[in-house]
């Protein structure tokens, strides 16, 4: 038995202990590349997870209060590549801590306040090219351990306070080293002794960047003698004379790109003029920009006579608006002026200028004089400018141009078709508004061009030979245009090499079926932001190349045929943003749509539209089979209708048989001998035999009519042959009224008899057949017929066809009612005699 | 010392280990951009990851040209290049809507352009905004701050009330 006491002993530090394991390591990282890629930033780690396989790559475990790095902490992550321990509050790095990273190629050590850091801490990181430790409370390049990384391409140590700009003995041991980041550091002077590292060993790629730093002093001859690739000197001075002074400093240095200026932010220097950057003269320098700076003096062309010989000069966000001319004297290959202010386009003429950059001068209107034979680059995008007429060498001033970009700017009117400028191959008009460009074919004679951008240029295409000429053409983009009537007519012609085509958001509502016939080399069509309400899949056809369609954010209900054959199978679509029709009526393209759910994009998004009870609901989980039970549904219902039809039809047509055979009964006549007793005038003879005879005797079912040239027994008085035979033996008594019949005696007698027969044997049973209309004076005679015909229900003949056939139904009808249902019946029928009566 | 007090504002603000941690899932607290006789501006941080800290030193219903700002915050991504998103809003409905870029990779405009991750970012200074008058009503500004990944380095959801 364990005492309380110690259990509790035991148990308390072991669930302390488990308590402890439980935390960080099981913290899930999220996996952004299987086995390669993990993020674990900002999990509040405060170790690094050991849940990570060994094969990772790339692993990010900023903001993780790791604190400390121990000694091989990295070791089971031997393939690591890029490690990224940003603000983990680390304040010691112990040595060895990365020992093992063989692979690493990018260290970021970014936002910790690194206060221990061992001679070995970087140990082991021979593959190492990129050492980020920005903002790390460095205060000395000197103190900073990475002599052994020999593979270092770029040192970023910028936002730290780092004071003197003393390149180490080890940076000889850096041959690779491209970048060196040292800004927002706290060097003021430059010695110079600071610089003899590069002497021993040149580094002439490398890129140096000193901005931020505030910096008073360079000694004279620091940098003679030095080679780099990049110098980059930005709000480092706080007057124009310390400015002066350092740019002093520099002289002997040569330079590939020189950066001069200032930030928005801090702006310091409170005027730069000739004396400060003529100083530059003692420089050799290839490429040179001029960045922010708040005052420059009047005279720029003056100022800048010290540079009258880089290839490229750019000037950034300067007040240069006083500039009129920029000529005489310079050799500049490259001329670049960003938000320079200019109110007026200054005269440029260079003839050695090959490439001219005059971009994001909002308040530059109308372009100027540019006489610049060799230009070859012309950018003129982002500011306001309007042509009245364009484009011909006479604008441009040259014959060489390849380039030209007049994008984002004013109103552009076509007058000309780019004579003398055969040689263009890339051209951008985008967001600038082009007029009468449907009025000839503007870009006939450009048949070297092969990007061509007239993206919302608020063009309405109405002639067809737009594009006319542009036989080389590969990149076409004209999206936010329109298009008369809404119809993509066919205007891409000749135009064999075109490859990407951009038509969205052109209220584009149909494709003519011949807009696509000549472009058998585009890979990419983009349709979206349209109106199209059908994929019309007979348009694309001649497409054989194409490999991307993009119809998303149109109106597309379903695909304008069931034959959805022609696409090439290597070929995706995008068909998200439609208004998908989910019914029966489209359900080929729904099955299409299924069958390529690898061709398309975002298959799952594919929404239905209509019909509004699967509105929302992808468009994959539509079902045949639901088309299929409504097609049973429909043709069983088709069916069982005609079926019954038939039945009804047969039922109506062999009533009468089915009647007698249904049930295997047969009727009888019961007592009776014959069905009826037909009373007749001998006039009507014919008729009685012909009609009346035939149709009931032959007819089914069979009655047995008692008439009298038949039935009557000879030797016997008519009188007693009427009665015996005639209403005795019958069931029924047919009267067949006539004119004959009111003029014969004998058939009123024979009438007046089956009257009171009637009345005697108390049934119903005179079957008045009205054979011809009868004058009423002379029925009114036999006052009772005339009552029995005004009030009783007569069958009256009527020689057609639907009128013989209802007679003989109605009055087949009236010969069954009240026949007895008899087995047998019908077996004696023959054998009775038969009777009839005559009328003379 | 007004700015250095600002800027220690700022700092206990944006300090990712101060003010309790359990801001994410949580909405950040509303703050002060500036509040005077007239006008009031009061933000909050839309970025689930962090809060920030901003102000701007003058506050009047007649907005003076290049307005001084102050802005604090704590990368969670590179700039290299940055852009800013600002949606108006006026009762709901969308007054005015424009981007702007910052920071320009080839062209770092301002000092803090290109600084990286998990650096900290403290700008006072001028923004190039005309002079107008706020009309009197209440406003929504949605102002979001974005690198050339897309992904955000700071989102507000700002409150103008002019009275």
């Amino acid at each position: 038995m364990i005492p309380p006491r110690s259990l509790a002993g035991t148990l308390i530090p072991a669930m302390a202990f488990l308590s402890c394991l439980r935390p960080e390591s099981w913290e899930p990282c999220v996996e952004v590349e299987p086995n390669v890629t993990y993020q674990c930033m900002e999990l509040n780690l405060s170790k690094i997870p050991n849940s990570i396989p060994s094969s990772a790559k790339n692993l990010d475990l900023s903001f993780n209060p790791l604190k400390c790095i121990d000694s091989h902490s990295f070791s089971s992550f031997p393939e690591l590549e890029v490690l990224d321990l940003s603000r983990c509050e680390i304040q010691t790095i112990e040595d060895d801590a990365y020992e093992g990273l063989h692979n690493l190629s990018t260290l970021i050590l970014t936002g910790n306040p690194i206060q221990s850091l061992g001679t070995g801490a970087f140990h082991g990181l021979s593959s190492l090219r990129t050492l980020v430790a920005v903002e790390t409370k460095l205060a000395s390049l000197g103190n900073f351990p990475i002599e052994h990384l020999t593979s270092l391409e770029k040192l970023n140590v910028a936002h730290n306070l780092i004071h003197s700009f003393k390149l180490p003995e080890y940076f000889s041991n850096l041959p690779n080293l491209k970048h060196l980041d040292l800004s927002s550091n706290e060097i003021q002077n430059i010695f110079n002794m600071d610089l003899e590292a590069l002497h021993k060993m040149p580094l002439l790629n490398l890129s140096l960047d000193l901005s931020l730093n505030p910096i008073d002093f360079i000694q004279p001859g620091a940098f003679k003698e030095i080679r780099l690739h990049e110098l980059t000197l930005r709000s480092n001075f706080h007057n124009k004379s310390a400015m002066k002074t350092c740019i002093q400093g520099l002289a002997g240095l040569e330079v590939h790109r020189l950066v001069l200026g200032e930030f928005k932010n801090e702006r310091n220097v409170e005027m730069v003029d000739k004396s400060v950057l003529e100083e530059l003269c003692n420089l050799t320098i290839e490429e040179f920009q001029l960045a922010y700076i708040d005052n420059l003096a009047r005279d720029v062309t003056d100022l800048l006579s010290c540079l009258a010989n880089v290839s490229a000069m750019s000037l950034v966000s300067l007040n240069l608006n006083r500039v009129e001319e920029i000529s005489t004297g310079f050799n500049w290959q490259s001329l670049e002026l960003v938000k320079c202010q200019f109110k007026q386009f200054p005269k440029i003429v260079l003839p050695s200028l090959k490439r001219f950059t005059c971009i994001a001068n909002k308040d530059l209107d109308s372009f100027g004089e540019l006489k610049a034979p060799r230009l070859e680059h012309l950018d003129l995008s982002g500011n306001d400018l309007s042509f009245k007429s364009c484009c011909s060498h006479y604008h441009f001033g040259t014959t060489s141009l390849k380039y030209l970009d007049l994008s984002f700017n004013g109103a552009i009117t076509m007058t000309a078709n780019f004579m003398g400028l055969e040689q263009l191959e890339y051209l951008d008009f985008q967001y600038s508004t082009l007029n009468r460009i449907n009025e000839f074919s503007v870009f006939l004679s450009l048949s070297k061009l092969h990007y061509l951008d007239i993206s919302y240029t608020k063009i309405q295409v109405a002639f067809h030979g737009i594009f006319n000429g542009l036989v080389s053409l590969q990149i076409l983009k004209m999206a936010g245009n329109s298009f008369e009537d809404n119809l993509l007519p066919d205007i891409f012609t000749n135009m064999r090499n075109l490859t990407y085509l951009d038509l969205s958001k052109c209220q584009l509502e149909q494709v003519s079926e011949k807009a696509f016939d000549a472009l058998p080399e585009l890979k990419f069509l983009n349709m979206s932001h349209n109106n199209l309400f059908l994929l019309d899949e007979l348009a694309y056809k001649p497409l054989y190349s194409l490999e991307i369609l993009d119809c998303s954010f149109n109106s597309i209900k379903s695909s304008r045929g069931q034959e959805l054959q022609h696409f090439p199978s290597n070929l995706t679509i995008n068909l998200t943003q439609n208004v998908l029709a989910c019914t029966c009526e489209h359900q080929h393209f729904l099955q299409w749509i299924k069958d390529q759910r690898r061709s398309l994009v975002e298959v799952e998004k594919l929404v239905c539209a209509t019909p509004s009870d699967l509105q929302g609901l992808p468009a994959l989980s539509f079902r045949n089979d639901t088309c299929q039970i409504k097609k049973t549904i429909i043709g069983v219902s088709v069916l069982s209708a005609l079926v019954v039809s038939v039945i009804v039809f047969l039922v109506y047509k062999f009533y009468f048989h089915l009647m007698l055979f249904a049930g295997c009964k047969k009727y009888g006549r019961g007592e009776s001998t014959y069905d009826a007793f037909v009373i007749y005038s001998s006039q009507d003879e014919d008729w009685v035999r012909n009609e009346l005879v035939k149709n009931l005797e032959e007819g089914v079912p069979p009655f047995q009519l008692c008439l009298h040239y038949r039935d009557f027994i000879p030797g016997v008085a008519i009188a007693a042959n009427i009665i015996q035979e005639g209403f005795h033996k019958s069931r029924k008594v047919i009267v067949v009224v006539s004119q004959h019949f009111i003029q014969s005696r004998w058939c009123i007698f024979e009438y007046e008899i089956a009257q009171t027969w009637q009345f005697l044997s108390s049934h119903a049973g005179i079957i008045f057949i009205v054979l011809q209309k009868v004058e009423k004076s002379l029925l009114r005679k036999q006052v009772e017929l005339y009552r029995l015909l005004s009030r009783n229900t007569y069958l009256e003949w009527e020689d057609s066809i639907l009128g013989r056939h209802i007679f003989w139904r109605r009055l087949r009808k009236a010969l069954m009612d009240g026949k007895l249902w008899s087995p047998e019946a019908t077996a004696d029928a023959g054998n009775n005699q038969q009777e009839a009566t005559t009328c003379i | 010392m007004n700015g250095l007090a600002a800027a220690l504002l700022v700092w206990t603000l944006i300090s990712p280990s101060g003010g309790g941690h359990g801001g994410r899932g949580d909405m950040w607290p509303t703050h002060v951009a500036c509040r005077n006789e007239g006008l009031e501006v009061f933000y909050q941080s839309c970025d689930p990851l962090q809060d920030f800290g901003f102000s701007v030193d003058q506050c009047s219903r007649k907005l003076q040209p290049h307005l001084s700002i102050r802005f604090g915050i704590i990368l969670r991504e590179d700039i290299r290049e940055l852009f800013l998103d600002v949606l108006l809003l006026s009762k709901g409905a969308s007054v005015l809507n424009f981007s702007y870029p910052i920071c320009e990779d080839d062209l770092p405009k301002f000092s803090f352009c290109g600084r990286r991750k998990g650096e900290q970012v403290y700008y006072a200074g001028p923004v190039d905004n005309s002079s107008f008058d706020v009309p009197e009503g209440e406003y929504q500004v949605l102002l979001k701050l974005y690198n050339e990944n897309h992904s955000t380095v700071a989102c507000a959801n700002v409150t103008v009330i002019a009275s």
